[in-house]
């Protein structure tokens, strides 16, 4: 490499090198964080998994075998050892791997998010393009997405199960693997947030369109639907892309309740059992997978911006 | 927590909306009816959806008793439990018992195989019970088998199994899948167990196929079987070729999959479903019997208000239980009058009629008591304090709508008598850090299936969980009646003890049961073989369903 090219590159390198470490200081607290909430919650472990069918001795067994005696510096400490070589350690109650519990749900989950993320942009881009600042459309448009981003998750995902499942046999009614399976799960999770994203789009259309760049624009005679889409509609990104962060999180936390719906596997009905039972392992291992989604996203928000307004590139 | 709360409020909405979308569905799938006695057909697969899906797969390391049924498909006992209360042979031919009742010798069947190729022989036994106590494995199951002191193989097919002490409850114990047999290479595997998979290998009528979390179950037949237990329906192999068993937590779904034909039979049927099914054409329905304990109120008695009796007969008698349960489950379900279930033969029948529902004493007893104060809310104080009892309800423990039940009883006392009864939904760590203490106020519950004397001391005796942590104030009386009816041989002097024992735990208001509840099965008409065990009050396991073909 030249000393040309890391002048050229260098500022990048560097950010880049901040962006990796401010990561791994974002998972560690995500970590601790968790760690410690879950410490002060009531309940000794032990006890949870004693359960009801409680004997002498099985509490103390319990303790050795997860380490619960040791004190709670020293049981950080070996999580934190464990972590950085990439163990996630053992799920209580499963009493299996939390890698070989969790693994296979990392999948599912992500097909489901992904596939109502992508549904929610689409919605959203086409409603606002094809709304923004038409007073009746808009209002329809408006109630719709109004109902939309404020009716519960569970019930959409009933309804919709009513009637295309139960009634008209569409969809088959849970599961995972299946293309039809996907459909009405990523529907009724994409419903709230394209509800939401395409009320923001919009606003920042219609402000966009009262630009007097667009009546130059629109002077040298583009078409409505052009000046829509090449232009108007860039402007308004910026300010969705800023929700990403919150998209990811409504996506995330809308799959629990989907998945426990429509009885799909995923990180949703895992999350749930271990949170409620204290399985402290697979709870930490679902906050750090989150917590690495976030970093991710919000490391490619930061790229995506640098390419959609040019004012940064110079900062 | 607050996606929980609303989800429920979301349940009971849909389902009523669901009532009516169902109806129609079932007049279309309509099949021309079938003769029961029809001929078995041997193969096919059969769709089975169930409420929960096990955290474990291995019964010993797990208290999840709604996963019984599953479990039970791929592991036999030494002994079965029969209709009747006796027990019958199963895995063990035969058996004898000492005169002191501590030694217990098993002849085995000489002709049973694990899935995985093993031979089932004493060693295998032994394997098992040492693997159960070994305090390393941390088994739940071992909680069966305090009394045990070790096994001998005397030969092949004839293992000895000697007791610290004379243990009513033992045959009852072998019985239940929790003490079922996996084969000797299995148990080498330890918590991976709890995984499934076909390394867990029983005797079952069927081998463990393939799993999916979140998802289902595959069973397949296992060809070989030929050792079903007496009250089966059947002898020899299992009738279908495999069984898949889906995960539908949710009531609405589970009843909109049997509706449209996506499952077969569904395990778990809500009260407000029950019309979708029961006696519409093309489906059955079927209600099992309720031998387990009754979804009950535990009273601590030794701690705060509760300590006076007056106060705990006033909670037990100020309201109108009959119709409390009649009006929440349509009919559904009995209201209970012991804590262990009606269609358990040692289920104290004299309880029947004999308490509750007096609102005029109730209040006698708190006026007698001192609780003479009104306060603005209209609740009785004492020195300006209220006569308020918390009942702790761990959110997971929650279902069939049980919080509404005591929302219900919550009302009827404010009105009737004045006690403010505070129901507030927990998490299990906030339970258990209750009971760890011993300050728990109201604990409602039903426990896990198992012999009557041994149900009683665990939940309200002294090594019970939720009275073992507390010191002060205990019922000796009661205690020492436990501790004679889980050793004594005596079948006469058993039955009277555990008769007194809920006699004194419902007159001295320890406990005020509520319902009995009773597990459903839901299927399409052309499957056959559905039926529920004497243990476990759920199917006992997918060994004698068969299905016509369409």
């Amino acid at each position: 490499m030249t000393i040309a090219a890391i002048q050229q590159h260098g500022p990048l390198l560097r950010r880049l090198a901040t962006r990796v470490v401010a990561g791994i200081a974002v998972l560690w607290a995500a970590a601790t964080a968790a760690f410690l909430a879950l410490h002060a919650m009531p309940g000794n472990v032990a006890d949870i998994l004693a359960g009801d069918n409680t004997y002498p001795g099985l509490r103390e067994s319990l303790e050795r075998q997860w380490g619960l005696d040791k004190p709670i510096l020293v049981q950080y400490a070996e999580f934190l050892g464990r972590l950085a070589h990439g163990d996630l350690g053992t799920s209580y109650t499963m009493r299996q791997p939390v890698t070989s519990v969790i693994g296979p749900q990392v999948m599912p989950t992500v097909e489901l998010a992904v596939a109502a993320g992508v549904l929610a942009v689409v919605a959203s881009v086409l409603a606002a393009v094809l709304t923004a600042g038409r007073p009746r459309l808009r209002a329809f448009s408006s109630t719709v997405e109004l109902v939309g981003s404020s009716v519960p998750v569970f019930w959409v995902g009933i309804v919709l199960l009513m009637i295309f499942s139960f009634k008209l046999k569409l969809f088959p009614v849970a599961g995972a693997g299946s293309v039809a399976a996907l459909v009405l799960p990523a529907i009724t999770l994409a419903l709230p947030t394209a509800g939401v994203l395409s009320q923001v789009l919009r606003d920042a259309m219609e402000r966009t369109l009262d630009q007097p760049f667009v009546t130059t624009v629109r002077a040298r005679g583009v078409s409505e639907a052009t000046m829509r889409v090449r232009h108007a509609l860039k402007h308004a990104l910026l300010p969705v892309l800023s929700l990403a962060g919150w998209l990811v999180g409504s996506l995330l936390g809308g799959a629990v309740i989907t998945e426990s719906v429509f009885s799909r596997p995923g990180l949703g009905s895992v999350t749930l059992n271990a949170v409620t039972t204290k399985d402290m392992p697979v709870v930490l291992a679902v906050v750090l997978i989150a917590a690495f989604v976030y970093v991710v996203v919000s490391t490619l928000v930061d790229v995506l911006h640098l390419s959609i307004d040019p004012r940064l590139r110079t900062a | 927590m607050v996606t929980f709360a609303f989800g429920r409020a979301a349940r009971a909405l849909s389902a009523a909306v669901l009532a009516a979308g169902l109806a129609g569905c079932a007049q279309i799938d309509a099949p021309a009816t079938v003769d029961d006695t029809a001929t078995p057909v041997h193969g096919g697969h059969l769709t089975w959806g169930v409420t929960t899906e096990p955290t474990c797969f291995d019964p010993r390391r797990t208290t999840q008793t709604n996963g019984y049924m599953l479990e039970r498909n791929y592991i036999d006992s030494l002994v079965s439990k029969e209709p009747d209360g006796g027990f019958g042979p199963w895995l063990a031919k035969s058996w004898t018992v000492s005169a002191d009742g501590t030694v217990y010798t098993f002849r085995l069947r000489d002709d049973v195989a694990f899935t995985d190729g093993t031979k089932f022989d004493a060693a295998a036994v032994k394997a098992n019970l040492d693997d159960v106590v070994a305090p390393k494995n941390a088994e739940n199951s071992a909680t069966y088998l305090q009394s045990y002191a070790g096994a001998s193989v005397v030969s092949p097919d004839t293992v000895r199994v000697r007791l610290k002490h004379p243990d009513s409850s033992f045959l009852e114990s072998l019985s239940s899948v929790q003490l079922g047999m996996l084969s000797p290479k299995s148990l080498k595997l330890g918590d991976a167990l709890c995984g499934g998979g076909k390394s867990l290998s029983g005797t079952g009528p069927f081998e463990f196929g393939s799993y999916q979390r979140g998802q289902s179950v595959t069973l397949v037949r296992n060809p070989d079987y030929d050792w079903a237990p007496t009250w089966a329906q059947h002898q020899g192999p299992a009738y279908l070729d495999s069984v898949t068993i889906r995960f539908l937590p949710e009531d609405v779904v589970r009843s909109g999959a049997l509706s449209s034909g996506q499952v077969d039979v569904i395990e778990g049927v809500q009260s407000t479903d029950v019309s979708a099914f029961k006696g519409q054409p093309g489906f059955q329905f079927l209600d099992g019997p309720s031998s387990n304990t009754a979804f009950t109120l535990n009273l601590n008695y030794t701690r705060g208000v509760l300590k006076d009796i007056r106060v705990r007969r006033a909670i037990r008698d100020g309201f109108d239980l009959d119709t409390a349960v009649k009006s929440l489950y349509l009919g559904h379900y009995d209201r209970a009058w012991s804590n262990i279930g009606p269609d358990d033969a040692e289920s104290d029948k004299e309880l029947v009629g004999a308490w509750g529902d007096d609102v005029a004493k109730a209040n006698a007893e708190l006026d007698a008591a001192g609780w003479t104060g009104r306060d603005s809310d209209g609740y009785r104080t004492k020195d300006g304090k209220r006569l308020r009892v918390e009942v702790g309800y761990p959110e997971d423990y929650v279902r069939d709508h049980r919080d509404v039940l005591i929302q219900g009883i919550q009302a009827e006392l404010k009105k009737n008598v004045g006690i403010d009864l505070d129901l507030k939904i927990i998490t299990i760590g906030e339970f258990t850090s209750q009971e760890t203490n011993g300050t728990w106020s109201i604990y409602p519950n039903t426990m896990n299936p198992g012999d009557t004397a041994l149900m009683e001391t665990q939940l309200i005796g002294p090594t019970g969980f939720l009275y073992q942590a507390i010191k002060k104030g205990n019922d000796q009386t009661l205690y020492s009646w436990m501790a004679r009816s889980l050793q004594t041989k005596d079948r006469a002097e058993r039955e009277r003890l555990v008769d007194q024992i809920q006699q004194r735990a419902v007159d001295r208001a320890y406990i005020v049961p509520l319902y009995a509840p009773t597990s459903q099965l839901a299927a399409t008409t052309l499957v056959h073989g559905l039926g529920f065990d004497p243990n476990l009050d759920t199917p006992a396991s997918a060994y004698d369903f068969w299905k016509e073909r369409s």
